[in-house]
C-alpha cells in the first residue's frame, strides 16, 4: 500500500517537474530583443530559442545546478523523501501563484531553494537522529545564497563596463542616423548568436525542474536511464513552453522594443549569458530575471538615464522576503503531511 | 523643380525620398515668400501666380506615397517611428504654407508705408533663411547629427529675432492714426501671423531634430 502511494507520488512529481520545465519556457522573455529587432521571423525565432533552452536544460542535467538542487544542498547521508520533494514543489508553486496574483515579481529559484530549506529544517526536527546543524551542506547553501546577491551586481557592473568600452571605441564614432542604422543592422546577427548563447544558459541554469528529478534519482526512485529520459522530456517541454506559451509575452515585450537598438540588447544579453554561464559552471542556481533587471539598470546608468530606484527597492524587498516566506510555507506544509503520517 | 517619374521614385531609398520631399517643400516655401515680396511691391500678377503655384503643386503627394510604402515594408529600422514623424512634420510645412497662401489670395492689400514694407521684407528674409537652414539640417540627419543639431540652434536664434520684429510690426500696425480700412488691418495682421506661424513650425521642427540628435548620438 505504502509502495503504491510512493509510486503514485513519484509519477505526480515527474509530471509536475515536466510542467515546471514547460512553465520555465513559457515565462522566458529572452527572445524579445531578437523579435523586437526583427532579426528573424517570429515562429523561427521561437523555434530556435526553444531548441536552445531545451538543449541547455538537457545538456547540463547530469550535474551542475540540477545536482545542487537535487542533492548537494543536503548534509552528508541525507536524501530527499518523495514527500519532501512534493512539499518543495507545492510550496514553490503556491508562493509563485500568490506573487502572480499580487503582481509581485518573484524568483522561482529563490522560492524553490527557500522551500527546500524549510522542508529540511522541519524534517530534521521531526525525524530522530538528524541534527539540524548537519542537515545542510552549509558551504553549498551559503554559496548559493551569496550568488543571489553577487550575480545581479556583477550583471550590472559587466553591462556598465561593456557599454562604456563599446561606446568609447565604437558607438560614439557613429555620426549620422544612416551610419547608426547600418551599424545596428550588422549587430542583428551578433544579437542572434548572443540570444542563442543566452538561451542555452537560461536552460542550463533552470534547476527547478531537473533538481526535483535529480532528487528522485538521488533517493533511488529513478534510475539513470529513467532520469536521462525524463530530463530529455523536460528539455522538450521547455522548448514547447517557449513555442506555444511564451509567444504572447515575447510579442508583447518585442512590440515595446521596436525603437530599441540591437547593440544595447546585445550587451544586456551577453552580460546576462556570461553571468548565467559562470553560475551554472559553478553549480549555482540563480535568478535569471534578477540578473537581467540589473543588467538593464547597468545599461541605464552607463547611458546616464534615470533609474527607478523606488521600483528597484520594492523588488529588492520581495526578493529578500521570498526565501523566508517560501521556507516557512514549505515547513508548514511538510508539518501538515507529517500529521497524516506522510514523511 | 524637375518632375520625377514613378519608376525613379521607386528606386530611391528612405533617406533620398526625405531629401527630395524637403527640397520640394522648401521650393514651395520660397515661392510663397517670393510671392509675398511681390505683394509688398504691389506686383499682384506675380503674387497671384506664385501663391497659386504653392496651392496647386502636388508633386509632394507622390513622394509621400512612395515614402509611406517604403517605410511600412522596411525591416530593422529602430528609427522608423522618428523618420515617419520627421516626414510628417515636413508635410505640415506644406499644409501651413498652403493655408496661408489661400488666405492671402482673398484680398489685394496696399501697404501703409515704406517702413512697414521694409520690416515685412526683413521678416521674409529671415523666414527664407530659416527655411533653407531647416532643409540643410534635415539633410544632415543621415550623415551628421551634430551638424544638424547646430544648424537647428541657428534656426532658433533667427526665429527669436523674428519674434522681436513681429511685435514691432504689430505695434506699428495698431498705432496707425489714419482712418484705416478694417479689411486692410485684418489682412496685414493675419499676414504677419501667417508668416510667424510658419516660422514657429520651423522652430518646433528644429527642436524635434535636436531631440533626435540627442536620442541617437552616443557620447563617450
Amino acid at each position: 500500500m505504502a509502495g503504491d502511494l510512493t509510486s503514485i507520488l513519484v509519477i505526480v512529481l515527474i509530471i509536475l517537474a515536466i510542467s515546471l520545465a514547460f512553465a520555465i519556457g513559457a515565462n522566458d522573455e529572452t527572445l524579445s530583443s531578437l523579435v523586437g529587432a526583427g532579426v528573424l521571423k517570429f515562429k523561427v525565432a521561437l523555434l530556435i530559442g526553444g531548441i536552445a533552452v531545451g538543449a541547455g536544460m538537457f545538456s547540463f542535467s547530469f550535474s551542475f545546478v540540477a545536482k545542487t538542487v537535487g542533492a548537494d544542498l543536503l548534509g552528508e547521508g541525507l536524501t530527499y523523501t518523495t514527500i519532501m520533494l512534493l512539499t518543495v514543489l507545492i510550496s514553490s508553486i503556491i508562493w509563485l501563484v500568490i506573487g502572480s496574483f499580487a503582481g509581485i515579481p518573484l524568483s522561482s529559484t529563490h522560492s524553490l531553494i527557500g522551500s527546500i530549506v524549510g522542508v529540511v529544517i522541519v524534517y530534521s526536527f521531526l525525524q530522530g537522529g538528524v541534527n539540524p546543524e548537519t542537515a545542510f551542506n552549509w558551504v553549498k547553501l551559503g554559496n548559493v545564497v551569496l550568488s543571489w546577491f553577487i550575480s545581479p551586481v556583477f550583471g550590472l557592473i559587466i553591462t556598465f563596463i561593456l557599454f562604456k568600452i563599446f561606446a568609447k571605441t565604437y558607438l560614439s564614432k557613429l555620426k549620422g542616423l544612416n551610419q547608426i542604422e547600418n551599424s545596428e543592422k550588422n549587430f542583428k546577427w551578433l544579437l542572434l548568436i548572443t540570444v542563442i548563447f543566452a538561451e542555452i544558459w537560461v536552460g542550463a541554469n533552470s534547476g527547478e525542474a531537473l533538481g526535483i528529478l535529480y532528487g528522485l534519482l538521488d533517493n533511488g526512485s529513478l534510475n539513470m536511464g529513467q532520469y536521462i529520459f525524463y530530463a530529455f522530456i523536460c528539455g522538450i517541454a521547455s522548448c514547447i513552453g517557449i513555442y506555444f506559451a511564451a509567444r504572447y509575452v515575447i510579442r508583447n515585450l518585442a512590440s515595446q522594443m521596436i525603437d530599441s537598438r540591437p547593440s544595447e540588447g546585445l550587451i544586456i544579453q551577453l552580460s546576462t549569458a556570461l553571468i548565467l554561464m559562470v553560475a551554472t559552471l559553478l553549480s549555482l542556481p540563480i535568478s535569471h530575471s534578477h540578473v537581467i533587471v540589473f543588467c538593464i539598470v547597468g545599461m541605464g546608468l552607463a547611458q546616464k538615464k534615470e533609474v527607478d530606484y523606488k521600483g528597484l527597492g520594492k523588488m529588492g524587498i520581495y526578493w529578500v522576503l521570498t526565501f523566508p516566506i517560501a521556507a516557512a510555507l514549505a515547513g508548514f506544509i511538510y508539518f501538515g503531511f507529517n500529521l497524516f503520517g506522510l514523511t | 523643380m524637375k518632375e520625377i517619374s514613378e519608376k525613379e521614385l521607386k528606386k530611391l531609398n528612405i533617406d533620398e525620398l526625405t531629401h527630395l520631399f524637403v527640397d520640394n517643400i522648401n521650393e514651395q516655401n520660397l515661392k510663397l515668400i517670393e510671392g509675398i515680396e511681390f505683394l509688398v511691391e504691389e506686383d499682384f500678377d506675380n503674387f497671384t501666380q506664385n501663391l497659386n503655384y504653392v496651392i496647386e503643386t502636388n508633386t509632394e503627394v507622390r513622394i509621400k506615397k512612395a515614402f509611406e510604402s517604403k517605410i511600412f515594408k522596411s525591416k530593422l529600422m529602430f528609427s522608423k517611428a522618428d523618420r515617419l514623424k520627421l516626414f510628417n512634420k515636413i508635410n505640415d510645412i506644406k499644409n501651413i504654407g498652403e493655408y496661408s497662401a489661400n488666405k492671402m489670395l482673398l484680398y489685394r492689400v496696399v501697404f501703409p508705408d515704406e517702413e512697414f514694407k521694409l520690416q515685412i521684407l526683413n521678416i521674409l528674409k529671415s523666414l527664407k533663411l530659416i527655411s533653407n537652414q531647416l532643409t540643410n539640417a534635415i539633410k544632415f540627419i543621415g550623415s551628421d547629427l551634430t551638424k544638424a543639431h547646430d544648424i537647428c540652434e541657428n534656426v532658433k536664434d533667427e526665429r527669436r529675432r523674428m519674434r522681436k520684429e513681429e511685435w514691432e510690426l504689430l505695434n506699428r500696425l495698431y498705432n496707425y492714426d489714419m482712418d484705416y480700412l478694417s479689411r486692410t488691418f485684418l489682412y496685414l495682421k493675419e499676414l504677419i501671423e501667417g508668416v510667424m506661424m510658419l516660422a514657429d513650425h520651423i522652430k518646433s521642427f528644429s527642436e524635434y531634430i535636436q531631440f533626435i540628435a540627442i536620442k541617437y548620438l552616443i557620447f563617450d
